[in-house]
């Protein structure tokens, strides 16, 4: 069985999933969106009443400086967390609605992440790493390490499939941590500062790889940066984050 | 999650933390050790005894009585009072009561599980030897005794080579008197027993009569077969000073006069006796056997209501050393959830992870419990084959002990597949129990805060 068909099979049982043709233009709708924290006695306020729209295929750049809430968001749209109050609707659902389960679902699925500190597990191997996020949807142990060794290979790291995340630089964990975010083949990409950790050049690459499948797998990414400049060069659009809020409407470039 | 990644995982995370899950894994082991121990020396020694006295033929025997005379000769058991209407007296005590006879030997031999009825016959008889003499009481055996308790490890001689052979077993007290303390060279030997039989209907002259039966002396020579130790089943049932041959004892005609219904019968072609032995197959079924034949309104009795009694008390001091063995375990089990607490609090952030790539809170939790219960089972095992070789060691040495003491020897501890199947279910149960917490709490854990966490 092709793992495509295992990852199809499963996503046909849910409901989450089954998107109905029409609604695939609108990927991301955010309405009033806020997010607080109870931080000893004071209430930060990480969103501010956010309001968004990611349509298909679209590769959004989310700026703003260090505590602007952008990585709040992208954890909100990861289903990694649940807003305060607002609709935060990925293919029509609410996030905010969901179980837990319904929402490990919503990460195993629809979204895959990529994280600045690259979040590998030191003691697997590369292909190990990518593989995991196969094992909880089910793939058989075969049928998992095929697909995570075809993934490392189309993300150029065919012959480190066997190192551990110590072993390899930090370009080529961002490249496993890529791999193992298609695992699942998801409609979403969503990267953190996936540039953090890296040299310029490495930066580069990386988010050469993901305009790459933004343009030729039609994925639909939205990138958390610091850097304008580097995003500048990417995204088709980008939304700039000040104190939870958006101060810069969204506009093409 | 496929229950064999979930495996995997699990035994991966063990794997990464060698001495920790070496050392947790030991303590359960221990634990395990202690309480098989423990329930094993109880089995053991529980076994021991019962094995004792299952061997004495004890335990499979109903003595059963007319129930208008109560308790029968040969017989030291207490009748059943509901069975003995005299003590109440009237019309009730008039009720025919059914007859010891063939008929009712017959019933009882078709009753579910009874392996062998005979009548208990014991009279009184003058044994001569040489310048020797005494009055005492003979007893027919029947040859099936041959392997059971007292007759099995007859201390000089052997059993009766046959049915109907003119041979007898003396009591080591009887045989002591008679050969002054050197009780071996009486095998072999002749003795002389007289005895009262019925002469109805004979023509010889009849030298007494009692209530109008004739009675007359008889002597006959017997061969000295073996001599018995006396073992726990002395003094009870078939067993007396003078032991001969159930057949030999019928065939000859032998009168118990000491029983008024026995003396009676003689009157009429209907033969019947004082009691009779009903031999089950396991002592389980006595209870069932005893019960038809009380229904069948005869008196019985057997010695498994004392042995249900000791039962019961062997499975309270079973339940005392599994408790004392469980302190053990429960100690180790409080390892478990410390070792999995630590576990959870390095892998916090491999938590966060597997939840970001879209992990279950149910698959965290199982990977924990897995972990838990491989624990468990690993430890089990261990404690298990731990617990048996304590229990070989202690046996070995307590077995010298007492040797030098004179005492028999025989296994301490007993390992039955119950107790081995139990101890690792137990080991595996409460490796459950102690993992559940640590499994839920890193269910709970907040994926965000598990990512950030160092």
């Amino acid at each position: 069985m092709e793992i495509t068909n295992y990852i199809e099979a499963e996503r046909l049982h849910c409901v989450l999933c089954s998107v109905p043709e029409e609604t695939l233009e609108t990927v991301l709708e955010a309405f009033d969106v806020t997010k607080h924290y109870q931080m000893g006695q004071t209430v930060v306020r990480a969103l501010d009443g956010i309001s968004i729209s990611v349509k298909s295929g679209e590769f959004v750049g989310v700026l703003g400086t260090s505590g602007s809430g952008k990585s709040t968001l992208l954890n909100l749209i990861a289903g990694l967390d649940r807003p305060t109050s607002g609709a935060l609707k990925v293919f029509s659902r609410d996030l905010a609605q969901m179980s837990r389960h319904e929402l490990s679902l919503h990460r195993r699925r629809n979204v895959g992440m990529v994280f600045q500190s690259f979040n590998l597990i030191p003691t697997m191997t590369a292909l190990e790493n990518v593989a995991l996020a196969l094992l909880f949807a089910g793939v058989p142990l075969r049928e998992r390490e095929e697909h995570a060794h075809a993934l490392l290979d189309s993300v150029g790291l065919g012959a480190r499939q066997s190192h551990r995340p110590r072993e390899l630089s930090g370009g080529e964990q961002q490249r496993v941590a890529m791999a193992r975010a298609l695992a699942n083949s998801p409609h979403v990409l969503l990267a953190d500062e996936p540039t953090g950790n890296l040299d310029s050049r490495t930066a580069y690459e990386i988010l050469e790889l993901f305009a790459e499948l933004n343009a030729r797998d039609g994925k639909t990414v939205v990138l958390v940066t610091h850097d304008a400049a580097l995003a500048a060069r990417h995204v088709s659009r980008s939304v700039t984050l000040l104190d939870g809020r958006i101060v810069e409407e969204p506009r093409s470039l | 999650m496929i229950a064999v990644d979930i495996s995997r995982l699990a035994a991966r995370n063990l794997r990464e933390a060698k001495l920790r899950t070496a050392l947790t894994t030991t303590g359960v082991a221990i634990g395990v050790g202690a309480l098989t121990c423990m329930v094993s020396f109880g089995v053991g020694i529980q076994e021991q005894l019962f094995g004792q006295f299952l061997k004495s033929g004890l335990f499979d025997t109903i003595t059963v009585a007319s129930a208008r005379l109560g308790i029968g000769p040969g017989m030291r058991g207490r009748p059943e009072r509901a069975a003995s209407p005299n003590a109440h007296g009237g019309a009730k005590a008039m009720a025919p009561a059914p007859l010891l006879d063939d008929d009712a030997l017959k019933k009882f031999a078709a009753i579910d599980r009874v392996r062998e009825v005979y009548p208990n016959v014991r009279v009184p008889v003058e044994i001569k030897y040489g310048s020797f003499s005494e009055f005492t009481a003979a007893a027919g055996v029947p040859m099936s005794a041959r392997n059971e308790g007292v007759f099995r490890n007859m201390s000089r001689g052997s059993f009766f080579p046959g049915d109907t052979a003119d041979a007898c077993i003396l009591s080591q007290n009887l045989a002591d008197r008679m050969a002054e303390g050197d009780a071996g060279k009486l095998i072999g030997r002749k003795v002389r027993l007289s005895f009262a039989s019925s002469t109805a209907g004979s023509p010889e002259a009849t030298p007494f009569t009692i209530g109008g039966i004739s009675l007359k002396r008889e002597e006959k020579e017997f061969t000295i077969a073996g001599v018995l130790e006396s073992g726990p089943s002395m003094g009870f049932g078939m067993l007396s000073p003078v032991m001969i041959p159930l057949n030999k004892a019928m065939e000859m005609g032998v009168t118990d006069i000491s029983n008024p219904q026995t003396l009676l019968s003689q009157l009429s072609d209907r033969r019947t006796y004082g009691a009779v032995t009903v031999k089950v197959k396991r002592p389980e079924d006595v209870d069932e056997a005893e019960k038809k034949i009380k229904e069948m309104g005869f008196t019985a009795f057997s010695l498994n209501d004392a042995m249900q009694g000791a039962k019961r008390g062997f499975l309270l001091l079973d339940l005392l050393l599994g408790l004392i063995g469980s302190i053990a375990l429960t100690v180790a089990s409080l390892g478990i959830v410390n070792t999995m607490v630590m576990s959870i609090l390095e892998r916090t952030r491999e938590i966060g992870i597997m939840k970001a790539v879209g992990g279950d809170d149910r698959d965290i939790r199982l990977i924990f419990l897995v972990e838990a219960s491989i624990i468990g089972l690993t430890g089990g095992l261990m404690g298990i084959l731990l617990g048996w070789v304590v229990g070989r060691a202690i046996n070995f040495g307590a077995n010298i002990y007492i040797q030098s003491q004179g005492g028999p020897t025989g296994d301490l501890f007993s390992l039955p597949a119950w107790l081995i199947g139990g101890a690792i279910i137990f080991s595996i149960l409460l490796s459950l129990l102690a993992g559940s917490y640590p499994a839920s709490r890193a269910a709970r854990l907040d994926p965000i805060q598990a990512l950030r966490h160092d």
